[in-house]
């Protein structure tokens, strides 16, 4: 008999933590947001902006928002300058 | 001596008891709910006309177009393998079942008892009772046993010794040996279709090809290990049913009711305190079926909200509306208490437990589903530049 000249090994990639994820955000003409993922905001807490990386090709622009929502729960979203769409993010 | 007692196509003669006119018309067991659509075992008529255990159901029916479907009824085989199980220990027999149709005992302790090991099976086969049409086969190995008892015919008895094994064994098909589909497909497109040829070769080079499977598998076609049979624990017998005044579908309703089921039953006085280890769900389906869940917990416990969190989910199975919901302990433990730590688990101990629990979740969930933090620029503003997660299957 011959013995199989495969490999069984899998490779599994690495993925990053705290990846972004797209939202659905209605927002006022200043940008606050008024809306994330069709639950209202009862208030904005903290707005910050992160710029970074720009010297590179891709460049680093947001305008985060720490938010509490009507239902109680604690979000952080921001809005990519860069491709101009909202997301949100945990760990942030 | 270890005897095998078989009864072929148990399933399907356990759901034709109720139909028993079926029997002699060409009728299959037909698929599970939701698994791949392949009959299961079919009567003596069906053969005769070309349909075979294993076919697809859409080639089964075009082969015999007046072929029944009977609908498959777990609860009902489980029930009468029970019960034969039962006819057999009140013999004198500590059976040891490997599957329903299928149980091996040590005829040892009562060949003296019957005279002889011919008489001891006959009486074996006596006390299964002629409509279940079983056979039995004895060796000195368990393989040997179940390979005798395929070939044996009903009511027949094949004693097989160590000395003519080899012979015995040659020149059965490969389809006795218990291995991966893959693997036995794999055998015959080398042209190796008998035991004796897979016997033959040399075990290392069936390891290296076919790994521990194909090992296990030569293993066997050698005759297999003489391992000794251990009787079962007999079960506890502990059983609540509810019946419904109408057919009920509703997943809550049903959650509900194995609720107070699960209440119920733990508070059975027969119990006496001892821990749940094993325990099964069955139920009466609205079209005349059934339908039967086990569960074995990992630590015995009286815990309701653990043991509702075992045989639960498994309501979301259901493929039909229930009329009866049936919850039985098939297993207690001896033992009343439970030890407790007097320090909590440090060090090297805590380390062991979590390698425990994350084998088990890997077990459970599949190779990758464990993933271990890395940072990688814990200072970085950007949240996502700042850790990975790397799976790790170690």
């Amino acid at each position: 008999m011959v013995a199989h000249s495969g490999s069984s090994r899998v490779v599994r990639a690495a993925g990053r933590l705290n990846e972004p994820r797209a939202a659905v955000v209605e927002a006022r003409v200043d940008g606050m947001p008024v809306r994330v993922n069709r639950l209202p905001v009862e208030v904005v807490r903290e707005e910050w902006r992160v710029v970074d990386r720009w010297w590179t090709e891709e460049p680093v622009s947001r305008r985060y928002f720490e938010v509490v929502l009507q239902s109680g729960e604690n979000a952080v979203v921001f809005r990519d300058e860069e491709k101009a769409c909202w997301f949100t993010q945990r760990g942030a | 001596m270890i005897a095998c007692l078989l009864i072929p196509g148990f399933e399907l003669r356990a759901a034709l008891r109720k139909q028993p006119g079926l029997a002699l018309r060409p009728a299959a067991l037909s698929p599970a709910a939701g698994a791949e659509p392949l009959l299961g075992p079919v009567t003596a008529e069906a053969e005769r006309l070309g349909v075979r255990p294993g076919m697809r159901l859409g080639e089964g029916l075009a082969t015999c177009p007046e072929l029944v479907l009977v609908e498959q009824d777990p609860a009902a085989a489980e029930q009468a393998w029970e019960e034969i199980l039962r006819a057999l220990e009140d013999t004198g027999f500590a059976v040891d079942p490997a599957d329903v149709g299928c149980v091996y005992f040590e005829t040892r302790g009562v060949e003296r008892l019957y005279g002889g090991l011919e008489p001891a099976l006959r009486r074996a086969l006596t006390a299964v009772g002629t409509a279940w049409d079983p056979r039995a086969g004895a060796a000195q190995r368990r393989f040997a046993a179940l390979a005798a008892a395929n070939v044996a015919r009903p009511g027949q008895i094949l004693v097989v010794s160590d000395e003519r094994l080899r012979d015995f064994l040659a020149p059965l098909p490969l389809e006795l040996v218990p291995m991966e589909p893959r693997r036995r497909a794999e055998l015959h497109e080398l042209g190796v279709k008998r035991v004796g040829q897979l016997a033959g070769l040399p075990g290392s080079a069936v390891a290296e090809r076919l790994g521990p499977d194909g090992r296990r598998a030569w293993g066997l076609a050698r005759g297999g290990k003489a391992a000794r049979v251990r009787g079962r624990r007999p079960p506890a017998e502990i059983v609540e049913a509810l019946e419904f005044p109408e057919a009920i579908g509703n997943e809550l309703t049903l959650r509900r009711a194995f609720g107070a089921l699960v209440e119920t039953l733990m508070a059975r006085p027969e119990r006496r305190g001892r821990f749940v280890r094993k325990l099964a769900l069955s139920a009466r389906l609205v079209g005349g079926g059934s339908w039967r869940r086990s569960a074995t917990l990992r630590d015995p416990t009286t815990e309701l909200d653990r043991i509702k969190a075992a045989l639960g989910p498994k309501l979301a199975e259901l493929p039909a509306p229930v009329v009866e919901l049936r919850l039985e302990l098939v297993e207690l433990t001896e033992q009343d208490g439970q030890q407790l730590e007097l320090l909590p688990a440090a060090g090297g101990e805590l380390d062991v437990r979590l390698r425990e629990g994350l084998r088990q979740v890997r077990a459970s969930t599949g190779s990758g589903s464990v993933n271990q933090v890395v940072e990688v620029a814990p200072w970085s503003r950007i949240p996502e530049a700042r850790a990975l997660f790397v799976p790790r299957d170690d």
